[in-house]
């Protein structure tokens, strides 16, 4: 369900946010010109005077917001998607500069067939490779995104880095 | 006025602000009191200041720093962002409020130039003592405030239309256009500034060590202030001005941060110079006609305040507490005054009157103001319960 935020100038003092809760309350939140912040809660929407007033300092604030946005626990979605994976891990491996996979192409690497690791995408600049397909080709500063299980990763890297690769066709 | 002099009136200010502040009034009221109760007037037994070219001369350096405060939140961005109450609600509240304003101030000055300026003393409402209500009565989550300050800007925009007037208009029709039209002409082009000179202000700013920055900036407002001034307008509008065209720049912050301390010292002491002229005797002869202009403050504001709220789509009782807000007049009232004191058009003893009408006006309406703005939601559950719907049979 998305939220129906609406932004209003207050000349003057600063901004302000409000919104209806699914409650039935309604929430305003003001950010004054000098950083201080107040969150205003109406247990009904159309009550007259707030049930609550919070007065929050800048830092207060920010503190508050990362931990109601999720910054301190993990999210119910991240926890989600770790149960759908199962045993199975994604990791980020940056590829070392020395190695010898460097030029050649994922088919030719073999990656998975020898340590039982996919590689679903290459992260490098400018444009990252979202699928990855067996033709093409790592290069110097690709970081490789795989999946695996736990214990197939220490392999994967050995070979990442020490190879040996078959020379290319 | 010697440093003694001053030493005690900055003391008598400070503790009055104090006070002012831990009964929750704002501060302007106490500042007028002081004057009133250190000036040459009644009571004379604490006589103590009267005014002298020297505290003319930090009045209007107050006056300058006001309205130069009041520029630097004017930038166009800014007001075209407020949305969209500034115009329906701004325009009830100056059709009814200006209107009766004039009412009073025909039957008091009769037609003359004097009448108009009590009328634009009527009709604008306190910023600060409103802004400081809303915030401190913890208002500012409320809908109904997003109207309030709406009315406000609009208010603003409209008095500065109004300063020149104040200050030097009201002599025959043509003259009177020619001070309109300069003032227009010298808006437009400050306007115009803040648009094009923006960039090339914030890069020779940028440049400046903190010591010249303030130099140059403090130099750039009373250039302006005296330039308008040399014009025939007045100070007031060359310091809206200057502030209008920094308002567009990269350092408003840094200048509104840096001028704050200057702005309050000098404001505080504007409003004290102010209160060494009201005269309280009068209120034996104007004592009935600041009584008739609260109550018809009381009606318009209240009444614009609710005609706008229903309007804006707003509840009966927010309308009410929105109305409230706009009673307590402050700042505005007295810059007016005070300018309209030194137009040469207006008749001397009408200029008396409107100073002693204005600080008196501004003491009644500031206090009742707020003390009404406080209570405005349990008045509002009493004057306007909400109907519950008879029991189905």
């Amino acid at each position: 369900m998305s939220v129906d935020l609406q932004e209003t100038r207050l000349p003057g003092v600063g901004v302000k946010y409000t919104f209806r809760t699914a409650r039935g309350g309604k929430l305003a939140v003001i950010l004054h010109m000098d950083g201080q912040r107040e969150i205003y809660y109406y247990e009904r929407a159309a009550d007259d005077e707030p049930t609550a007033v919070i007065e929050l300092h800048d830092d207060e604030a920010r503190q508050l917001g990362a931990v109601i946005g999720g910054a301190y626990e993990r999210p119910k979605i991240v926890e989600e998607l770790e149960m759908a994976l199962g045993e199975l891990q994604i990791e980020w491996i940056p590829v070392p500069d020395t190695s010898p996979a460097i030029g050649r192409t994922l088919a030719e690497c073999a990656l998975r067939a020898r340590t039982g690791v996919t590689v679903i995408a290459i992260l490098r600049e400018p444009e990252p490779v979202s699928g990855a397909r067996p033709e093409d080709a790592i290069q110097q500063g690709d970081t490789l995104v795989a999946v695996g299980k736990a214990g197939q990763f220490a392999e994967f890297r050995k070979l990442l880095n020490e190879g040996p690769f078959e020379p290319p066709a | 006025m010697t440093l003694a002099e001053l030493a005690i009136t900055v003391a008598l200010l400070g503790a009055l602000g104090l006070l002012a502040r831990r009964l929750g009034m704002s501060a302007i009221p106490a500042y007028l009191l002081a004057g009133l109760l250190l000036g040459p007037n009644e009571p004379k037994q604490l006589a103590l200041v009267s005014p002298s070219e020297v505290t003319d001369f930090v009045a209007e350096l107050g006056l300058v720093f006001l309205l130069f405060f009041l520029g630097l939140e004017f930038s166009l961005e800014r007001l075209s962002r407020t949305g969209r109450h500034v115009g329906l609600g701004g325009a009830v509240d100056l059709l009814v409020n200006a209107a009766l304003g004039l009412f009073v101030g025909v039957l008091f000055f009769g037609a003359t130039p004097a009448a108009v300026i009590l009328a634009a003393c009527l009709y604008v409402s306190s910023s600060a003592v409103a802004v400081k209500g809303l915030i401190d009565f913890r208002r500012l989550g409320d809908d109904e405030t997003d109207l309030v300050l709406a009315i406000l800007v609009f208010e603003d925009i409209a008095i500065a239309l109004v300063l020149g007037f104040a200050a030097a208009g009201g002599g025959g029709p043509s003259d009177t256009l020619v001070v309109v039209l300069k003032a227009l002409g010298f808006i437009t082009a400050g306007l115009a500034a803040s648009r094009w000179l923006a960039r090339p202000l914030d890069r020779l700013l940028d440049r400046l060590s903190v010591e010249f920055f303030l130099l140059a900036v403090f130099g750039f407002l009373i250039g302006s202030a005296a330039v308008a001034e040399e014009l025939g307008l007045s100070e007031a509008i060359g310091a809206l001005m200057a502030g209008v065209v920094l308002s567009e720049t990269s350092l408003r912050e840094q200048i509104e941060e840096r001028f704050f301390s200057f702005r309050d010292v000098f404001a505080a002491l504007f409003f004290f110079v102010f209160g060494l002229s009201i005269d309280i005797s009068a209120l034996g002869d104007l004592g009935w006609i600041v009584a008739l202009a609260v109550l018809v403050t009381l009606v318009g504001k209240i009444g614009a305040g609710m005609v706008a709220g229903r309007i804006g789509g707003f509840t009966t009782r927010q309308g009410f507490n929105a109305g409230v807000a706009l009673v307590a007049h402050g700042e505005f009232t007295i810059i007016l005054a005070q300018l309209a004191s030194g137009n040469p058009s207006i008749d001397p003893a009408d200029r008396a009157d409107l100073v002693a009408f204005a600080g008196l006006y501004v003491l009644a309406t500031a206090t009742i103001g707020i003390v009404l703005m406080k209570e405005s939601k349990r008045l509002g559950r009493l004057l306007f319960p909400i109907r519950t719907l008879a029991p189905e049979a």
